[in-house]
């Protein structure tokens, strides 16, 4: 038991390390950014007004002290860190002065909702087809799904994304193509409201899943084609062991493994959000608020998210690292 | 089973759970069967997804609150707005003005008479207390909008009685009324009632809004992707009363997504007016939808909007000094060409700098074509005269074959569709002028007088007609033996602003378009202003030119009246007519906008057969086309 308390508090302050130099990166990067958000904002400003030039340079001066871009970058560094064990990320540049984390929560439910119900559906259906179609490698159902699986796989995200939108939008509009929920709906915890956001996920959410399916369904029954022909299996088989049980309890359980590290990753990869489908259904959720930021030179928003997707996919590989002895009795922590 | 049922369940309930809590906070939106469709007109927000939906304040800058969300259009209000067309009643609208600003004769005082009987959407009246107050408010606090503007130019401003405000100047401006003129934005009036109880109007979301015009705020999406507006009771103690009452009862702006959403959105009847689609977008939705039409009734279908995309040179930069030069790349240039690969010919040329939309051409181009046919180049000892004004009329049959009677056949209407000309391709010409600038020819490329290569990097957007634009540019100059390279950069303007480029293909030319007035555009141009290489430019002036005459003419504008439209279009003719002569700029043509409305549910949109509005619905005073709209059901 001591050892692994051990192993949980070196990988915990690896954990710190990762978030600490991730998140530093993510600073940095954006901070060297060519974009100057002042004249960002000038130019929306100015564009379409006809302020004097001795005006923009007076707004200027304001706006500058306002941002705090004036500051040397490391003094910009150390408040950002002080700031964020403080869970505040500073004002956002495009919707000034709402705080980061403030758009990061309205728009984190849509995305989380999203990817966490479609992944985990993906995961499960994919695996389980790829497990019993690397088991039972002569079921033509099985087979026939092998082939379609194989031939989605190649087809860009986006392509399938817009196919789905011109069908179900254009040939045979059944179903709406855009935004989280219907503009005839109140938003609250009501059964019209539920309906409304699952109706407009169906579109983006099948796309997903139609992409992502076969790519647990190929890498599950490539792991299952290889356990079958281990011993333990063919011991199973020879001892008349049921074969719903060996493909249960032996094979799928037994190729799992890398399987719950991807989905793990996977799942810590929903909290950075989908920018091709959140562009293609304008849904309302982080990848979105992640391109806006990005082309509004709003460089704290963009670390305001990366931070969260970075602690979100460290977390998710810790649990799995602290769930491995747990889940694989082969593994020990010495 | 059991447990992954169980599991599914527990994930559902846990993110409904989620994006309900995370909507508690903000407003309610109604059903939609409270919004009859028959009274609810539905147009595309162009801004897309609003970033910070529960903004109203919109005079505070870069708040991320949207303006193009009817905000600027249905609930706020100034003295004055000007159509970039002919306007309902002639382009220039007097709002909460009675009338044109009263200047004292060395345009050092501005006084505005104010409309009686105007009440605020909460049943406060209006007065010249709300005027000063603005005034006051922006000049003591850095940050907002107008703030630079007031606090530079305005000495005092004064409320004579409840109607009457005076504005004190700090020095003479012939123009200072423009900041109080809209088209898209303009310094709108605040409640003073409302602001005055706020501690910092900095931080201050304005939620819900108190507005001068129609409508009010219904409801909006907490998501940024919709909001609906609800005609006031008393929308008759409106300024906008005057025009008539404004049709629908509802008016939703929503976020309308790519082109191709658009389309779909409007075939399906969910959106009554696109603001912008491309011209092969354009050409799909009048096949798709019968209901469907542009600003021309066929081809090209576009609105010329008031801004110029041009070839701008960066006068800092020693390649393009010499006239002879900009002229020769300029006679390189095939307009067909040009026309064809950015709108597939539905393009409106200008030779002149002048964008040929809302009463530019009545003003300039057709009075302008005489001057501009008689212009005379000379290159290698040889006169000729570079205008073709038929070459439009080429574009026309060019495209004829593809749309058949889409295309008129008029030469008025081809020529207020298609431009009234541009300059013809001239490679001998080019050439001649190139060599008496002292550059060299060998084989087909050309030298510089350094013996460097001449080259040329051609910034453009990253997408859009006008990257399709650039590209053809640079083609034509490569296949004239300049060394052009294409450059896509997605911060284009602001590489501009700092004159991080060669050769940009942008605008710095945007007029009224109803008004025949150049100093929104040109004043700025004035060499006081020109800013050292690699500093930003202020705004309009990014080629960086300097020219004595072009200061003479400046100086000129500022002291003439803007009403007095003869003297300002005498100026504005002088203008052109240096603009030609020196070309410091390539005018190609105006920025058309294809602004698609579906007459499934409303009539009465303008057109070019009855142009009385801008037809861009996020500009401010599309707010006049409610008062025209009929309801079809």
């Amino acid at each position: 038991m001591r050892a692994y308390l051990w192993f949980v508090a070196k990988r915990a302050l690896q954990l710190l390390a990762i978030v600490f130099v991730g998140i530093s990166a993510s600073f940095f990067i954006s901070h060297l950014s060519p974009i100057n958000p002042v004249e960002q904002t000038l130019g929306r400003i100015t564009t379409r007004s006809n302020i004097s030039p001795e005006a923009i340079a007076s707004l200027r001066a304001a706006l500058t002290d306002m941002y705090g871009v004036d500051e040397p970058l490391w003094n910009r560094f150390v408040n950002f860190w002080v700031r964020f064990v403080q869970g505040d990320m500073g004002p956002s540049l495009i919707a000034f002065p709402t705080p980061a984390m403030t758009l990061i929560q309205r728009a984190l439910p849509w995305t989380v909702g999203l990817l966490s119900v479609t992944v985990v559906i993906t995961w499960l259906v994919g695996n389980l087809l790829g497990g019993l179609a690397g088991y039972y490698q002569n079921n033509r159902l099985l087979k026939a799904f092998g082939v379609l699986a194989m031939g989605v796989q190649p087809i860009p995200y986006y392509i399938v994304a817009f196919i789905l939108l011109i069908v179900f939008g254009f040939v045979w509009p059944v179903l709406p193509i855009s935004g989280g929920f219907a503009m005839n709906v109140r938003p609250g915890w009501t059964p019209e409201f539920v309906a409304s956001v699952i109706r407009h996920a169906i579109l983006p959410a099948t796309s997903i899943v139609l992409v992502g399916m076969g790519l647990w369904f190929l890498g599950m029954r490539a792991l299952v084609s290889n356990i079958i022909t281990e011993d333990y299996v063919t011991y199973a088989e020879l001892a008349g062991v049921k074969r719903s049980r060996i493909v249960g309890s032996y094979v799928i359980r037994n190729a799992m493994i890398p399987q719950l590290t991807a989905l793990a990753m996977t799942l810590g990869g929903v909290f950075s959000g989908t920018v091709i489908t959140e562009q293609v259904f304008s849904y309302p959720g982080l990848g979105t608020l992640l391109v806006d930021a990005v082309n509004g030179g709003d460089y704290g928003l963009v670390v305001a998210v990366t931070s969260v997707a970075i602690i979100a996919v460290a977390v998710a590989i810790f649990v799995v690292d602290l769930i491995y002895p747990i889940l694989d009795p082969r593994i020990r922590v010495e | 089973m059991a447990k992954l049922k169980a599991c599914l369940l527990a994930i559902s309930l846990v993110v409904a759970c989620q994006i309900a809590l995370a909507q508690d906070e903000e407003p309610e939106a109604p059903p939609l069967q409270e919004l009859p469709r028959e009274q609810t007109l539905i147009l595309q927000n162009p801004e897309g997804t609003i970033r910070n939906p529960g903004w109203f304040n919109l005079w505070v800058s870069g708040a991320g609150g949207g303006l193009s969300t009817g905000l600027q259009q249905l609930m706020m209000d100034t003295f004055w707005y000007i159509d970039p067309n002919q306007g309902i009643d002639g382009p220039n609208y007097n709002s909460l003005a009675t009338g044109p600003a009263e200047y004292n004769d060395d345009y050092t005082e501005m006084t505005v008479r104010l409309r009686e009987g105007v009440y605020w959407s909460d049943g406060v009246e209006f007065t010249a207390d709300d005027v000063v107050y603005t005034v006051e408010t922006q000049m003591n606090t850095p940050g907002m909008g107008w703030s630079g503007a007031f606090s530079q130019q305005v000495e005092r401003v004064e409320a004579l009685d409840d109607y009457t405000v005076r504005f004190t100047l700090n020095a003479p401006n012939s123009r200072f009324h423009s900041i109080f003129s809209v088209r898209w934005n303009g310094a709108w009036i605040m409640p003073k009632h409302i602001f005055e109880e706020v501690d910092n109007v900095l931080e201050y979301d304005f939620n819900p809004p108190v507005g001068l015009g129609p409508y009010t705020l219904h409801s909006f999406d907490p998501n940024g992707d919709w909001y609906i507006w609800e005609k006031r009771e008393d929308w008759d103690r409106t300024a906008m009363a005057e025009f008539g009452e404004p049709a629908p009862q509802y008016v939703i702006y929503r976020n309308g997504g790519p082109t191709d959403r658009r389309l779909i959105e409007m075939r399906n009847g969910n959106l009554d007016v696109v603001h912008d689609l491309t011209p092969e977008g354009m050409f799909a939705i009048v096949q798709q939808d019968p209901t469907a039409r542009g600003w021309f009734s066929g081809f090209p279908y576009a609105h010329p909007d008031p801004t110029l995309p041009m070839v701008i040179f960066n006068h800092q930069n020693e390649k393009f000094q010499d006239r002879r030069v900009r002229w020769a790349l300029t006679l390189m240039l095939d307009a067909r060409a040009l026309s064809m690969a950015s709108y597939r010919g539905a393009a409106t040329l200008t030779a002149i700098a002048i964008p040929p939309t809302g009463t530019h051409p009545d003003d300039y181009h057709i009075p302008m074509q005489e001057w501009v046919s008689n212009f005379t180049l000379e290159a290698g000892g040889q006169a000729f005269q570079p205008y073709n004004p038929d070459l439009t009329l080429q574009i026309a049959d060019m495209v004829r074959g593809q749309f058949g009677d889409q295309v008129p056949t008029d030469e008025d209407e081809i020529r207020r569709a298609f431009g009234y000309g541009w300059w013809e391709q001239n490679l001998e010409a080019a050439a001649a002028l190139l060599e008496e600038a002292g550059f060299t020819r060998r084989g087909n490329d050309w030298y510089m007088p350094n013996g460097e290569r001449f080259s040329i990097r051609v910034m453009i957007p990253p997408d859009g007609v006008i990257n399709r634009l650039g590209t053809m540019i640079a083609q034509n100059w490569s296949q004239a033996g300049v060394a052009a390279q294409v450059e896509a950069a997605p911060d284009s303007w602001d590489r501009q602003s700092v004159g991080d480029f060669e050769v940009n293909i942008a605008w710095s030319i945007e007029t009224w378009g109803g008004h025949p007035d150049l100093s929104f555009f040109l004043d700025s141009w004035h060499s006081q202003y020109l800013a050292e290489p690699g500093e930003l430019q202020p705004a309009r002036n990014w080629q960086r030119w300097s020219h004595p005459e072009l200061d003479r003419i400046i100086e000129e504008v500022r002291r003439t009246d803007f009403y007095d439209l003869e003297a300002n279009i005498e100026l504005g003719k002088q203008f052109i007519q240096l603009m030609v002569e020196e070309m410091p700029v390539i005018p190609i043509m105006s920025y058309n906008v294809f602004s698609v409305v579906s007459e499934r549910y409303w009539t009465g949109y303008p057109t070019a057969e009855n142009p009385y509005a801008n037809p861009v619905n996020n500009w401010a005073n599309s707010r006049y086309i409610l008062t025209q709209l009929e309801s079809t059901q």
